[in-house]
């Protein structure tokens, strides 16, 4: 696939030139907020996508890990380790329990899995509110006040969104991507020519439970403060649902273009009430749904060809005249 | 010379149903053997257990000096016995070689260390599909799917091919490729096991046939042998009238 | 803690909010059982019936029983519609595709009502919402009694209608093989557009009943909704005479849980049931009991 080739240095030189933000303007807090949350979103999207659009298992249960990623940098900042070291940790922490609940909920086809993990992410949310000796229950924890600057969180953010699709990229290229694409479109036929359908479904949600866990982890640097309702809510475990199927579930920039839209869209939206922007969502879902099911990408691809189809025509067009 | 594949006893029951009943059969190794029945008679079944897809109510599966009663699918084809579909299964979104490519980077077990693509490439050239090779498995008739088929099952280099009524919804000039396919492939000594309705290509191809009705082993033997036997000739035509 | 008394006091509150889940889960039970459909939007309309009768309540004081009937018919045209427009086109895709169309159709219906009525919990009050009837010597709530009548009443018509009319032998018929339900004549496009305007009518007319009990906002169906899929899976996915058992399992386990730990754990009973059911017994109860027989 060229197109999939292109993507490595096309993703690396977007990266530079978003990585020089903080240097041509590094008073604009708005924009590096906006940044961070947007790169973090990327990260999960991506991670996500893993699972859910290279092997076809749609999760609606990953707020579970992002709460425990959150929650393990917490405690462990607490106890006095610095923050960067917490994200690994917090990472092996969501990929331990991924393991865990994987391993019997990936046996369900498609809806059953789906439903199977709403029932997973909101049980881990009502026993971390109980859990309030360890989490702080319904007032959450606050965390300490000495954070790096705004532009240190972006670029960590971004680093950690552009290793994630360095991630996603090798996979998809990977005979490990291959095979999750084949069990995906036919479970049976790719047992029986040797996949192992069952370590590479484990394998896909554990490597992208480890990346929303270290994301969770940085968020909650990034916020001070953690409470179940918010990172373990369903709302976060939608929002990476609505990005990777609206961006384009399954492709490689899908998650990328998803993020940055759902963030500008909030952004702009943030007029009446503060969900507003998941009306917007739900429109666009169901319409995708119905038209165009490979999302923006598919979009950008549909209006892409004929563009390109008539420059090269254009080109040729030029050419024959000067040489005639 | 040890058989390839051998069956003791193969027993299906599904609740009230009994599906295959105490089947014991030798396959030789290097040869065709053909499985024939009519409808319904459990031949799939016989496969399904064959390759794992499904487990024996009772019954053993022995291949070489290996007990595989039970294995998981892929496991099984990773030790050398792989299977066709009667409806064929190509990944619909892959390319024709991306769909071998995924059998030869995973069914091998290491015999193809890593040459899988050079093996997927090779393999759609001995099939006749190396000009599909780009397109998308469900760009591919119904004839070219069946050889999709057959080479996804050869990319895992295997000892043992199920092939699985290869034959059928092919026209006759497709149909007489095929069966020149299934004997090149007899040829590069796999052992071929195969369930066939086609009654002329069975007889042609084969070194033995099996017959299976309602489930029960009724006649093993070499292909002419076995056509006349009264049994076989009642499961297919039914009982003689008398007078 | 673990008096005779408590117990069975504990056990009629148990029977009694079976009766509702009963009545909540069928909805859900019927789309699944004839389009083998997840209807993740029955929250929705769960929510949309609580939110109706509160507008009949309070523009016409008609009493919230009688709003969750007037919510029937016109939640049955309303999953008619959905049916026709949205559902029809992605059933022939994946079946995840149903699903998450559903789900976008629940945020829809969500933010909408937030958009209308604001995010803060409402509720009805009615002359006897605090009302109590003494019962085999306990003091029951009279708002419990009567979802448990409508239900009871509206179960038992569901039950002979499902067995005695065209439309519910054809509705069991397609639940059991589609394909042979075209083969013996049955509109099987016709069936999955009456089976979605039911059960949409269903949760319409759930939301309704609820109202009674509980207070809602926009956000309220969400657990609900969770809670019927436990109960049609504990039941037998596709046994629709399953639900009244699952509703049974669900809502006497939990009732008891609570007697062993915190109040505010209990909805994790349904989740952790959900889980441990859809993977052990998928199907359900029903699928259990008939292993034992052969």
């Amino acid at each position: 696939m060229p197109a999939a080739r292109a993507s490595l240095p096309s993703a690396f030189g977007l990266v530079l030139l978003l990585a020089l933000v903080p240097v041509l303007a590094p008073g604009n807090i708005t924009l590096l907020n906006l940044g961070f949350l947007t790169f973090l979103y990327v990260a999960q999207g991506v991670a996500w996508n893993i699972l859910g659009g290279f092997a076809g298992y749609v999760s609606f249960g990953y707020a579970a890990f992002y709460g425990l990623g959150a929650y393990t940098t917490a405690l462990l900042w607490l106890a006095g380790w610095p923050p960067l070291l917490t994200y690994p940790a917090a990472g092996l922490v969501a990929a331990a329990f991924s393991l865990i609940v994987g391993g019997p909920t990936l046996r369900l086809t498609g809806p059953y899995f789906s439903i199977a993990t709403i029932g997973v992410g909101e049980a881990m949310r009502i026993l971390m509110l109980n859990l309030d000796r360890i989490t702080g229950g319904a007032s959450g924890l606050n965390l300490p006040t000495a954070v790096p600057s705004k532009a240190w969180f972006y670029l960590l953010a971004l680093l950690i969104a552009a290793a994630a699709f360095t991630v996603a990229a090798l996979v998809r290229r990977s005979p490990f991507g291959l095979g999750l694409q084949a069990l995906r479109m036919d479970l049976e036929a790719a047992e029986g020519l040797g996949v192992r359908t069952a370590l590479f479904k484990n394998l896909a949600h554990t490597l992208s439970a480890f990346i929303v866990g270290a994301c969770g982890g940085l968020y909650a640097t990034y916020l001070q403060f953690v409470h179940p309702d918010t990172v373990f809510s369903f709302t976060q475990s939608i929002s990476l649902v609505l990005i990777t199927l609206i961006g384009g579930i399954g492709t490689l920039w899908g998650p990328v273009l998803g993020a940055a839209v759902f963030y500008a869209v909030q952004d702009y939206l943030q007029t009446s009430y503060p969900t507003f922007h998941l009306l917007v969502y739900g429109v666009l879902l169901i319409l995708i749904l119905l038209f165009e099911p490979r999302g923006l990408v598919g979009l950008a691809g549909r209006l892409w060809r004929p563009l390109a189809a008539a420059v090269s025509r254009g080109q040729a067009g030029a050419g024959a005249g000067r040489t005639g | 010379m040890t058989p390839a594949l051998v069956l003791a006893g193969i027993t299906k029951r599904f609740g009230g149903l009994q599906a295959v009943q105490d089947v014991t059969a030798e396959i030789a190794s290097g040869q065709i053997t053909g499985l024939i029945g009519p409808n319904g008679a459990g031949k799939t079944t016989i496969f399904r257990i064959i390759s794992g897809a499904m487990r024996p109510t009772a019954g053993r599966i022995v291949f070489g000096d290996r007990e595989i009663t039970g294995w998981s699918p892929h496991a099984v084809c990773r030790l050398g016995i792989c299977l066709t579909h009667q409806i064929v299964r190509p990944f619909p979104d892959l390319t024709v070689l991306e769909n071998v490519l995924v059998s030869a980077s995973f069914g091998s077990g290491g015999r193809l260390r890593h040459s899988a693509g050079a093996e997927a490439e090779a393999v759609l050239e001995f099939t006749g599909l190396i000009a599909r090779r780009d397109l998308p498995a469900s760009a591919l008739t119904l004839a070219e799917r069946k050889r999709l088929e057959i080479a996804r099952a050869l990319a895992t280099r295997p000892s043992v091919l199920l092939l699985d009524e290869v034959l059928a919804g092919l026209n006759p000039a497709e149909s007489q490729r095929a069966v020149e396919l299934v004997r090149q492939v007899k040829a590069r000594g796999v052992t071929i096991f195969m369930i066939e309705h086609v009654m002329r290509a069975v007889m042609a191809l084969s070194d033995r046939v099996l017959v299976i009705n309602h489930g029960r082993l009724i006649a093993d033997g070499p292909p002419a042998h076995v056509a006349d036997l009264p049994q076989v000739i009642e499961a297919y035509l039914g009982k003689r009238l008398e007078g | 803690m673990f008096s005779a008394e408590n117990l069975i006091s504990v056990g009629i509150a148990a029977l009694l909010t079976a009766g509702l889940y009963a009545i909540m889960s069928y909805g859900l039970a019927i789309i699944y059982g004839v389009m083998k459909v997840i209807n993740l939007s029955n929250a929705g309309f769960l929510m949309l019936g609580a939110f109706l009768a509160l507008v009949y309540f309070q523009r016409w004081h008609l009493d919230p029983v009688l709003g969750a009937f007037v919510n029937l018919p016109i939640f049955f045209a309303a999953g008619w519609i959905v049916h026709r427009l949205l559902v029809r086109r992605v059933v022939t895709a994946l079946p995840i595709a149903s699903l998450l169309l559903l789900f976008g159709l629940w945020l829809v219906l969500q933010n909408l009502a937030l958009a209308v009525w604001g995010g803060e919990d409402q509720s009805i009050i009615t002359a006897y919402t605090y009302k109590a009837l003494p019962v085999l010597g306990f003091r029951i709530p009279v708002t419990r009694l009567i979802v448990f009548g409508v239900a009871l009443v509206v179960l038992s018509i569901l039950h002979f209608a499902l067995g005695h009319t065209y439309l519910g032998k054809a509705l069991r018929a397609t639940v059991q093989d589609p394909v042979a339900g075209l083969l013996v004549g049955i509109d099987t496009e016709q069936i999955n557009a009456m089976a979605f305007g039911l059960g949409t009518a269903f949760a319409g007319f759930a939301g309704g009943l609820l109202t009674l009990l509980f207070s809602f906002n926009p956000d309220f169906g969400g657990t609900f909704q969770l809670k019927s899929f436990t109960i049609i899976v504990l039941g037998g996915l596709e046994n629709l005479a399953g639900v009244t058992v699952g509703a049974a399992i669900l809502a006497f386990a939990e009732s008891y849980a609570v007697l062993f730990m915190r109040a505010s754990l209990q909805n994790v009973i349904a989740y952790a049931l959900l889980v441990v059911a859809l993977i052990v017994m998928p199907g359900g109860v029903a699928q259990l009991l008939s292993r034992r027989r052969t």
